[in-house]
């Protein structure tokens, strides 16, 4: 898995050019092209409940949709996220966080999103589609061993409860 | 004494003024009237300032005899004999009362001169402006009175008898007036310039009246003001009716030469009607030296201006006339282009350009753009359309406005493309040009085309015609290649490209035998027109092909190498296309029998074998089979079918009968396409339809129904068939695409105005080797259309998705 994260180009070029300040520099070329193809798999996978497409003309910050899965307490709520892919991507993951207020053990007051895949789990295999899939499943099956919101990691065991307060303080 | 003194001098005065009025007027006075008692006589008249009053007098006296009677006779004589009158007679009176009217004005005439003589040379010092000055003003008295408002009856008989006397010239030229004249003329003896019987002929005498009506005229200087009309429309119909017996759909044959050749004739006509009036600068006694210049024009001056005022109707009516004519000319060029060089000719002499725009344009629209034109006719007439007005108008402003609607109209045609695509490799029947044109133009000739428009002299620059389009493309972009015309119909080449491609896929795939000489060929001249670099795919399919012969005999070696009975049960002859660079083929499901999905297993494996890392996929349904089929009493050899065919009657060897729904379930199609295919079958004898949709084999010839066959001629028909997604399916699945990006950006991205929506779709939208620019208007329609069926909302020109989508 490990040997995936690494850019080869970045890697080669680092080989070569030991000792010169240009060594870590990314292609953006392949990168934009990789976003590009990753926005077209996901345009064509047509899954329901999460989209997203770049912000402005900048390939780089892309904004997210995501729809609570159905049958769990967060069906009928639609949640924004706000996604950055760094010049390293897809060797390095891109940072996540939710642009909606989103009530969550796994989530704190800033958005932030605790999940693996985002930290040291990233592979270069994920795309935005498998990060979105995985942020709406994470939704219904968060994490209480490790929580960012503990209030709501104390109340998720409450389903009916978590449900009433996550409704009444979801803004949209 | 004062007083008898002025008595005498008022009577020597009146005896003074008598004597000079009667030098004046009588005819005969000159003789009786020595000069020096004129002069006498004049000089008292002046000493008492008296001079000046004698040519007022005398004009005056003209004047008064002039509205008196001699105006009131002429127009009397003229129209005195009312009808019943035959044409010789008409003319008689026409001349006579010219004739009467010359005798009556003839002592003024003779005064005038006389007097102007005695002015000219001072006698007894009276002056005044002269014989040529004296002569302008009675001549400006005598056309005013006379000709103030002429009855048309003097049109009329001057027009008949110039008629007349052109007819007779003609003839005597020994061309055949050959309008009404020649018709009659063939049917009884009549003589065909005055069309009169042969005895009775009056040729000469109307070309003597001729003569002498041309005298008085211009003796009378009235020959301008009466002639010249009649004269015009003479001409003007005779050239005209020339034209429209000659010309009319004639294209093949230049008429220039041939009419210049006859407007001399007719010049030599208009010689004699103007004859004598050069005549009269000549040898008039009473013309003055000084003068004779200014009284008549030079025969050769007035002569050149006929000459150029026939020119130029001759090139009106010619343009006229062809204008008219102009799309069928258009439709016979190469034929047509004489016609082509003498409308060009003329229309450089005449400033009706925009009316050949105009009347061509409304030609195209009535004649060629609705929907009963085939689109391959449309295409050939505008071909032919560049290919003649380019001819005719090197600036290409005539060709490019002209054909516009036809680019427009095209552009709403569904199979343009393909239809230019297809004459351009050569396959559809009629328009075989675009073949020849793609093979002619090497890139040499190409690029030097370029080159001149670069490097051309400055000095020899043009303007434009004023009826340029007014855009700012300028001349360089008129072009007058005709594939480049063609392509940029649809402004960009890449449509042609695809639907080449298209084309060259269907074309591989029917034939199958890896036979691609002539695409090869093809490909190549496309690649020197659109570059390398947009062929690349067209080159790769080609490539395809020379490269599944190579593996198929690859192959093919490897299994004869076999034992007996590993030897495959059938020979497999495969088509490998690298799905990336071959357009979408269509999908259809079908199960093929298993003795032919076992053997495409195993090729597959030999294939992986050989290419290590790819493998092969297949497309059932495409391809050919040939087929014997073995029935009780016959046999049917090398019937070629398709792999749905094949299929079918393969089946047919497990078990007699099958009935439809049966047959659909093992062959994976549905009940519709397998009664459909079946119908092949039963057109051959082999299968029966038989009550409750079953199909039975017919295994003795004997048991064949002749009735069938006719009726399942009809459904036999393959649709035709093309393997590839036409050109509107890959539209409709790429709108579709788009339609999948704009929900995506509405969906994160909330509201966006159309241009935000086009821009984006511009940067994100990865391009495939297929790539259909849309444009903003284009995108605004189809979002209306998403707008209607409810799946956009639109408010103050910013798009969302509705609510109810969560």
């Amino acid at each position: 898995m490990a040997s995936q994260n690494m850019d080869p180009a970045a890697a080669s070029s680092t080989a070569a050019l030991k000792g010169s300040e240009t060594g870590g520099s990314v292609p953006k070329g392949s990168v934009s092209k990789r976003l590009q193809q990753e926005l077209m798999t996901l345009m064509m996978s047509g899954d329901k409940g999460i989209s997203a497409f770049p912000e402005s003309d900048n390939l780089f910050k892309w904004i997210g949709t995501i729809d609570g899965a159905p049958g769990t307490v967060y069906e009928g709520l639609r949640y924004k996220l706000s996604l950055e892919f760094p010049s390293g991507y897809p060797y390095n993951a891109p940072r996540v966080k939710f642009i909606t207020p989103c009530f969550h053990p796994n989530v704190d007051e800033n958005g932030f999103i605790c999940l693996d895949i985002l930290k040291d789990k990233w592979s270069a295999l994920y795309d935005v589609r498998s990060i979105l899939l995985s942020i709406q499943s994470l939704l219904g099956e968060p994490n209480n061993e490790s929580p960012l919101n503990s209030a709501a990691a104390e109340l998720w065991e409450d389903q009916e409860a978590f449900k009433v307060h996550l409704h009444a303080t979801y803004k949209n | 004494m004062s007083n008898i003194k002025s008595v005498s001098v008022q009577q020597s005065l009146t005896a003074g003024w008598d004597l000079v009025t009667q030098a004046l007027l009588s005819s005969d006075a000159p003789v009786a009237l020595s000069e020096e008692t004129v002069s006498e006589a004049l000089a008292l008249l002046c000493s008492q300032g008296l001079g000046p009053y004698v040519e007022g007098w005398l004009l005056e006296t003209l004047q008064m005899r002039l509205t008196s009677t001699v105006a009131p006779e002429f127009w009397a004589r003229l129209k005195q004999p009312q009808e019943g009158l035959q044409e010789r007679e008409r003319a008689k009176t026409l001349l006579e009362a010219f004739r009467n009217l010359l005798l009556q004005l003839e002592p003024f005439l003779g005064a005038l001169e006389r007097l102007g003589t005695w002015q000219d040379d001072g006698v007894g010092g009276l002056c005044g402006p002269g014989a040529h000055g004296l002569r302008e003003r009675a001549f400006s008295v005598i056309r005013a009175i006379l000709l103030f408002s002429p009855p048309p009856v003097l049109q009329e008989r001057v027009l008949e008898f110039y008629s007349r006397t052109f007819s007779v010239h003609m003839n005597q030229a020994g061309e055949l007036g050959d309008s009404e004249e020649a018709v009659s003329g063939s049917e009884g003896s009549d003589c065909p310039g005055c069309t009169a019987p042969p005895q009775l002929c009056w040729c000469l005498e109307a070309l003597e009246q001729l003569q002498e009506l041309s005298h008085i005229l211009s003796r009378l200087q009235l020959l301008e003001r009466v002639s010249s009309e009649a004269v015009t429309s003479i001409l003007h119909w005779l050239i005209e009716q020339r034209m429209e017996q000659r010309c009319r759909g004639e294209y093949e044959t230049s008429f220039l030469s041939d009419f210049q050749e006859w407007l001399e004739q007719v010049l030599s006509w208009l010689s004699q009607v103007f004859a004598s009036e050069v005549g009269d600068t000549d040898n008039s006694a009473m013309s003055q030296e000084g003068a004779s210049g200014e009284v008549g024009q030079p025969a050769s001056a007035i002569l050149q201006r006929w000459r150029c005022h026939m020119h130029q109707f001759f090139c009106h009516i010619y343009v006229n006339m062809r204008i008219e004519e102009l799309f069928s000319i258009i439709r016979d060029f190469p034929e047509s282009t004489p016609a082509i060089k003498d409308l060009k000719f003329c229309l450089e002499r005449t400033n009706q350009r925009q009316q050949l725009l105009t009347s061509l344009k409304s030609a195209f629209e009535t004649r060629l753009l609705h929907p009963g034109v085939h689109t391959s006719d449309i295409i050939t007439v505008y071909i032919s359309a560049i290919k003649a007005l380019r001819e005719l108008d090197p600036s290409m402003v005539i060709l490019q406005v002209a054909c516009e609607p036809i680019r427009k109209y095209l552009r709403t045609r569904e199979d343009t493309v393909r239809q230019i695509v297809g004459s351009l490799t050569g396959d559809s029947e009629g328009c075989s040009d675009l073949a020849t044109e793609l093979s002619r133009a090497d890139p040499v000739t190409l690029e030097t085309q370029d080159s001149e428009e670069e490097g051309s002299d400055p000095e020899e620059w043009t303007p434009d015609p004023t009826d340029a389009l007014t855009d700012n493309t300028g001349s360089k972009r008129r072009s007058s290649d005709i594939i480049s015309l063609l392509v940029s119909i649809y402004g960009s080449k890449e449509i042609f490209i695809d639907e080449y491609r298209t084309v060259l896929a269907d074309r591989l795939l029917h034939q199958l035998n890896y036979n691609t000489a002539r695409e090869i060929r093809n490909v190549e001249l496309l690649k020197l027109r659109f570059g390398e670099s947009h062929m690349h795919y067209c080159e790769v399919m080609l490539k395809d092909v020379a490269d599944s012969r190579r593996i198929n005999t690859n192959i093919r070696e490897e299994e004869s190498r076999l034992s007996e009975e590993e030897q495959p049960p059938l020979a497999l002859s495969v088509m490998i296309l690298s799905s990336e660079f071959w357009p979408p083929l269509k999908e259809e499901k079908l199960e093929l029998p298993e003795v032919v999905s076992k053997a495409m297993e195993a090729y597959t494996r030999r294939y992986e074998k050989l290419k290590a890392m790819r493998t092969l996929s297949w497309k059932p349904h495409l391809g050919s089979v040939t087929l014997d089929v073995e029935l009780g009493d016959r046999t049917l050899t090398n019937i070629t079918v398709s792999p749905i065919h094949a299929a079918i009657i393969l089946h047919f060897q497990e078990k007699a009968t099958w009935t439809l729904e049966e047959l659909s379930g093992v062959v994976g199609v549905p009940q519709e396409m397998v009664r459909r295919k079946l119908a092949l079958w039963q057109q051959q004898g082999v299968v029966r339809e038989e009550a409750g949709g079953r199909y039975t084999v017919l295994e003795t010839a004997s048991a064949r129904e002749r009735g069938d066959r006719a009726v399942m001629l009809i459904d036999s028909d393959e649709e035709g068939d093309s393997n590839t997604t036409t050109q509107s399916e890959q539209r409709e699945e790429k709108l579709q695409l788009f339609w999948a990006y704009i929900q995506a950006m509405l969906t994160n991205l909330e509201t966006m105005t159309l241009e935000r929506i086009h821009s984006m779709l511009r940067l994100f939208v990865a391009t495939g080797p297929v790539v259909t620019e849309m444009d903003v208007s284009e995108l605004q329609a189809f979002l209306q259309k998403k707008v209607r069926d409810h799946q956009l909302i639109v408010s103050s020109g910013v798009y969302r998705l509705p609510k109810t989508n969560h």
